[in-house]
């Protein structure tokens, strides 16, 4: 099942008379349950790709389907309604609260529901993600990979059809980004959730499905992984 | 509503406490305010209260006074006779006639004074020492008068080169009356040789009756032209009790001016941290807040504050009304009246209030920061 469907994104910026292509014509579809990779030099455009799929940031032109519903011309208001209903967001620099616990950290997204259900998802998706331990600890008492781990059980709180990364891997050593990919990997099988993380680092591929090279905008060569 | 906004305050509590030493010195700013407004509050109902129990019952006192404007000097026997008439039957109408004189006490140089003549003192007044009536001669004297000069029934004072005999010292009089007596030489009335009168004094027995009096008298009297005014009393504490409102009025508004002080500080601190948790905002707002979530979770810091520094500003204050009401009015309970209750409620109100206006702003600002551009860092 295809969960989101861009066609023909443009994402233009005027800045000072002058007009920059941060998106210069892209297609790009995304089954449920894929890992995909989006590689490429700085300024390709990556950020601004995934913020698009994430309905954080509206195209110039082109048009994005989410579950088959077009999103594009949607106001903040719906989009925000839909990102908090469909997708998962996790960074490089985690973005946690520092002043609330792990669980807590994690029930954000949902807090303001009061849903009683939601402290019991969260101390789940914890214990899942081996943070069993570390359930009330603050985000300064955790080290690097737990935190993204923490960031990672937060993405999936609302139980979405697709986590966005942005470089995820980025802050942590190898050995520490080897676990997260796996967790990715594992949700990507078993919840059958679509993840795109956008990356610098070529680790990751050992782990996706296909990466998708982007290039002033464009989509290079794109790579399938094991067939 | 309490369950959609407890998750909110979660995360502001959680905020203030980031901070501490900020979110008090700002806090500190609205507990200084509300004790401004309510202190000054409580200050000004103890001094009306002082000031109403020193009054006294004057409410139900007239005063007639001829119109010197239209050239009309005295009050004349039908004058007289007309206030009798609108005057009820159990009223007590004193007519006074009065002169300046030469006065010595003592045998100390004469002062030109004003002497009163009244027929029938002892309806006005009582007696200190000596007895007020029956008054043919002599004189009587009032009590600040009597100290000064150290006067008691039976001594002699001089009215313009005639030896008189002091009958009474008065007892002291409400200090607003205009019957008080206790800086006045009064002789009988049948000393003086004008007929007509400087003045009326009306006392009757209650004041809604003496305001119907002064109207009557205003109506037979001033009909054709304004001969006298009548001035009432109870009126007359109307205006200052009215005074004394105004006065509290501007207390609290001086007092207003620390609440906006505090008000500016709660809206630096707010801004600051507006600016300080951009990204967390972001943040906020990818993972699925509404503009108006996250103005609410802006909004209840702001109200936390507020209520902190109010409920610290109450605690203080009835502190400070406890002292303010044991020096002004000489009894520290007097502060749990019901205006001061009135006072405090408002003070703590306008110290949340303030807290919350000052919130608008920077919540606002942080509420419609775009998500992409807070993330970009
Ligand atoms: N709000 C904006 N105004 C103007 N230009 C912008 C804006 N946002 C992004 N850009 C430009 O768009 C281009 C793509 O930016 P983007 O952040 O998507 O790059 P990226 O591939 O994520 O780079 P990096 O690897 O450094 O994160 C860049 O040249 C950037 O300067
Ligand atoms: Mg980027």
């Amino acid at each position: 099942m295809t969960v989101i469907d861009a066609q023909g994104l443009v994402k233009r910026y005027r800045t000072g008379g002058q007009t920059l292509y941060a998106l210069a014509g892209i297609d790009f579809a995304l089954e449920a349950g894929e890992f995909v990779s989006i590689m490429g030099p700085s300024g390709s455009g990556k950020t601004t790709l995934l913020n698009i799929l994430g309905l954080l940031d509206t195209p110039t032109e082109g048009t994005v389907l989410l579950e088959g519903q077009d999103v594009t011309g949607l106001g903040d208001s719906k989009r925000t309604a839909l990102r908090k209903r469909t997708i998962g967001f996790v960074f490089q620099h985690f973005y946690l609260l520092p002043t609330l616990t792990a669980v807590e950290n994690v029930e954000v997204p949902l807090l303001l529901d009061s849903d009683p259900q939601v402290k019991k998802r969260a101390r789940t998706l914890l214990e899942r993600l081996g943070l069993g331990e570390r359930l009330d600890h603050k985000p300064d008492e955790l080290s690097g990979g737990q935190k993204q781990r923490v960031a990672i059980a937060r993405s999936l709180i609302n139980s979405p059809k697709v986590v966005l990364a942005d470089e995820p891997t980025g802050n942590l050593d190898s050995e520490t980004g080897r676990q997260i990919l796996d967790e990715f990997r594992r949700i990507a099988d078993e919840d059958d959730v679509a993840i795109v993380a956008v990356t610098h680092d070529d680790l990751v591929n050992e782990y996706v499905d296909r990466t998708v090279h982007l290039v002033d905008g464009t989509i290079g060569r794109e790579r399938k992984n094991g067939g | 509503m309490a369950g959609r906004f407890f998750p909110a305050a979660l995360m502001a509590r959680r905020n203030l406490t980031r901070t501490k030493m900020r979110s008090l010195l700002a806090s500190l700013g609205i507990v200084i305010g509300v004790v401004a407004i309510a202190s000054l509050g409580m200050f000004g109902v103890a001094l009306q209260y002082s000031f109403t129990q020193n009054l006294g019952n004057v409410g139900n006192q007239l005063t007639v006074y001829p119109n010197s404007g239209e050239n009309i000097t005295e009050l004349t026997e039908r004058d007289m006779r007309t206030i009798r008439r609108e005057a009820s039957p159990t009223a007590t109408v004193s007519p006074v006639k009065t002169r300046v004189e030469p006065v010595s006490y003592n045998r100390e140089d004469a002062v030109r004074e004003t002497i009163y003549g009244i027929e029938n003192p002892g309806e006005l007044y009582e007696a200190k020492e000596g007895r007020v009536s029956p008054f043919r001669s002599g004189a009587l004297v009032g009590s600040s008068v009597a100290e000064t000069h150290d006067l008691h029934p039976g001594s002699q004072i001089t009215i313009n080169g005639t030896s008189v005999r002091i009958r009474a010292v008065l007892e002291e009089g409400d200090a607003f009356s205009s019957t008080n007596p206790d800086n006045r030489v009064i002789v009988p009335a049948t000393s003086f040789s004008q007929s007509g009168y400087s003045e009326a004094y009306v006392i009757e027995s209650t004041g809604t009756q003496a305001n119907e009096t002064a109207m009557g008298i205003r109506d037979s009297l001033n009909d054709r032209e304004q001969r006298v005014f009548v001035q009432e009393l109870g009126s007359l504490v109307d205006t200052i009790e009215e005074q004394f409102q105004i006065i509290n009025t501007v207390l609290a508004g001086i007092a207003s001016i620390s609440l906006l002080v505090a008000g500016i500080s709660i809206l630096n601190v707010m801004l600051m941290s507006t600016v300080e948790r951009r990204e967390e905002i972001g943040v906020l707002r990818a993972v699925g807040y509404q503009k108006r979530d996250v103005l609410k979770v802006m909004l209840m810091e702001a109200t936390l504050l507020g209520f902190l520094g109010g409920i610290a500003g109450v605690i203080l204050s009835l502190g400070a009304g406890l002292a303010i009401n044991h020096y002004a009015v000489g009894d520290a309970m007097a502060v749990f009246r019901l205006p001061n209750a009135w006072y405090v409620g408002a003070a703590f109100a306008f110290g949340v209030l303030t807290s919350i206006v000052s919130g608008l702003y920077p919540a606002w600002k942080a509420a419609s920061e775009e998500p992409v551009d807070a993330l970009r860092g």
